[in-house]
């Protein structure tokens, strides 16, 4: 894989992860036992999601007991940033439909390539002309309608 | 009809203007998209669907498209490998161990021709086993009954170790992980809600596409954001390209074989490009001992996994499209993109759709013209394309994959479940478990449980129907047997890392 930057044995990482999987399966088979079989059906819709979460919980344990390795989890810097991206994205969702498509894609922009380290000198022209072109290539080269702005018809 | 007349009447599909200049565009993309690190082609081509679908592109269109830049990245992935020691995508980490040496001597612009050739007949040998086997296997496959294919589905996941390089462990996790994430959403057969918790968006199931382009293209975009800011981007002098094609013509048997070895490896189903362009590789290094000065770049050791890689890309397409079964991380988008337009590939397509079929094979073979014909000229360009900033261009992917999604039903809840699946991604791939299962899981499930139950419907109830005929025996027994091979694989690769 491309990111294999570097990989060092993390027990605690895979260890925590077969904990959750242990958990879903758990919960994914009891649940299951709730659908409703259908009339006539010898399979019925709780069967195979069954089938599946045992592999699943048995795999979990085996990686609970005998971790394997992990990649170099981010440090503080990093994952500031990357909580940023999410943080920027997930505002970006939530907005996109009430504000319009043409400020929040412009804010998103300049803010995303900051987070991607340009300086400001670079992120606000070039976020400008990012959003402008997004906006251009959806709206008129695909023809896709974008959310307006309210009260503008752009 | 024989194969020739269809694939005649495939090049007059293939040959309109529009689908010509699809593929066109796809293999420049695909190729810039295989030569930006980082970016391979499973993300190249999560990336484009939705633009593929916003375009308002039928399948055949869509679909020549997305081959193009399938078949694009793997030519691309090779170009920093070369100029930069750094793979492009997965399968092109084997072309560093020769290329990149070659490139510091100063013989990068003959390794990029060189590799160029290698690509292009691996690839057209592929795309002649395509041609001459996909309707054989149809041929056995519209036998199939559900239990046949249930056995199928089997077969897939059982193999799925070979996908990727990691442990067995982790990838059987991801496989069951995503068989459980397909079963979300109205049952098909009784209208029960699963696992929705009374999320009506839910209800529809999750969608593939959002879920793929969050599984690749988001975590690929947190992952960069850790990695060095300013990785080699020393701009080496490429030179001509021309040497590298005289030097393919004394290679042409390393090419040969490793274009043999790359299509099989390809149509094995789980096994892929990676494991094409290792073996080529490998057994090449292997075929001339201490002749070769293989790792200290000798040209062979960038033919061999090129034409193994884009050989293995090839064949990769025959399980898809005749069993609908993914032999690879992209052939498996490319089944996510079908069966999002509702065609369901396997020995029918041939039957009902065979204009998409064989125009697709047709622009396959115009597309590795258009490929070689791009890459020996313009190799440098693509070079110094590498040069661009990253902080322009990862914002810039994010938000077209974005804009993307959120245009496909303009609904902000498909954006959250994105961003979800991103965050899933990047752990996924921090805990090394592979995320390709996740995918094939998803986008098989519902095949694999509709199959199962209709078998069961057959027999009343009796589970012996599924391994009652000698097909499905056999299909078995290839199992385990592609099971145990792909253990040794493992450890012999594990070997090696030693």
């Amino acid at each position: 894989m491309s990111d294999e930057t570097s990989v060092e044995p993390a027990a605690r990482g895979d260890r925590i992860a077969g904990a959750v999987l242990v958990v879903l399966a758990l919960g994914a088979w009891w649940h299951a036992q709730s659908f409703v079989a259908g009339f006539m059906q010898p399979v019925g819709p709780g069967v195979f999601p069954q089938l599946v979460s045992v592999p699943l919980g048995l795999l979990a344990l085996y990686l609970m007991i005998r971790p394997g390795i992990n990649h170099r989890w981010p440090s503080g810097a990093s994952l500031c940033r990357q909580l940023g991206v999410l943080l920027v994205l997930g505002t970006y969702a939530a907005f996109i439909e009430p504000w319009g498509f043409v400020p929040t894609t412009l804010v998103t922009a300049v803010l995303l390539l900051r987070l991607f380290g340009a300086n400001w000198r670079q992120a606000l022209p070039y976020g400008v002309l990012l959003g402008v072109s997004l906006y251009l290539l959806f709206e008129f080269a695909l023809g896709i309608p974008l959310p307006d702005m309210p009260g503008l018809g752009v | 009809m024989d194969v020739l007349d269809f694939l005649v009447h495939g090049f007059a599909v293939a040959l309109q203007p529009q689908h010509l200049l699809l593929a066109m565009a796809g293999c420049i993309i695909g190729t810039l998209i295989g030569a930006l690190p980082g970016l391979g082609p499973v993300n190249g081509v999560a990336l484009l669907i939705p633009l593929a679908f916003n375009f308002g592109l039928e399948p055949t269109a869509a679909l020549i498209l997305l081959v193009s830049v399938y078949y694009g990245c793997m030519y691309g992935g090779r170009i920093s490998s070369i100029v930069l020691n750094i793979p492009g995508d997965e399968p092109a980490m084997m072309t560093t161990l020769d290329g990149y040496p070659m490139a510091q001597a100063g013989r990068g612009g003959e390794a990029l021709g060189l590799s160029a050739v290698a690509s292009f007949v691996g690839a057209i040998i592929a795309t002649i086993g395509l041609t001459l086997f996909a309707p054989l296997l149809v041929k056995v496959a519209i036998r199939f009954g559900p239990a046949e294919y249930f056995a199928l589905f089997v077969l897939a996941f059982a193999t799925i170790g070979g996908v990727t390089s990691g442990s067995f462990t982790k990838s059987f996790i991801a496989a069951a992980l995503g068989l459980l994430l397909g079963t979300v959403g109205i049952d098909p057969a009784t209208s029960v809600a699963r696992y929705t918790f009374g999320w009506y968006e839910l209800y529809d199931g999750i969608d593939y596409i959002v879920a793929l382009v969050g599984l690749f293209a988001v975590s690929e975009c947190l992952l960069f954001l850790e990695r060095d800011p300013d990785q080699a981007t020393a701009s080496l002098k490429v030179g001509s390209a021309v040497p590298g094609m005289r030097r393919a013509i004394a290679c042409a048997p390393t090419i040969g074989r490793g274009s043999i070895i790359g299509f099989i490896s390809g149509v094995l189903p789980g096994a892929g490009a990676s494991l094409g362009s290792f073996l080529a590789y490998v057994l090449e290094k292997r075929w001339w001992g201490t002749r070769g000065r293989f790792g200290t770049g000798d040209p062979r050791g960038v033919a061999a996994p090129e034409a193994g890689n884009n050989a293995a890309a090839g064949g990769a397409l025959i399980p898809m499209l005749s069993l609908g079964i993914p032999g690879s991380g992209t052939t498996a988008i490319l089944l996510a993109l079908l069966l999002s337009m509702n065609i369901t590939p396997g020995p029918l397509l041939f039957e009902q759709q065979p204009d998409m079929v064989w125009g697709l094979v047709a622009a396959l073979f115009i597309g590795n013209l258009m490929l070689l014909v791009l890459n020996i000229p313009l190799v440098g360009l693509f070079a110094k394309m590498l040069q661009a900033p990253a902080w322009f261009l990862m914002p810039m992917v994010t938000l077209v994959a974005f804009v993307g999604i959120f245009s496909l039903n303009n609904s902000a809840f498909d954006l959250y479940m994105m961003l979800a699946f991103g965050v899933l991604g990047y752990l996924l791939r921090k805990l090394d478990i592979p995320t390709v299962p996740v995918v094939l899981g998803l986008l098989l499930g519902g095949q694999m449980e509709f199959n199962l139950r209709r078998a069961m419907s057959i027999s009343g109830g009796d589970w012996s129907i599924l391994w009652s005929s000698g097909i499905t025996i056999g299909i078995y027994a290839f199992a385990v047997s592609l099971l145990l091979a792909g253990l040794a694989y493992a450890m012999v690769i594990k070997k090696r890392l030693e």
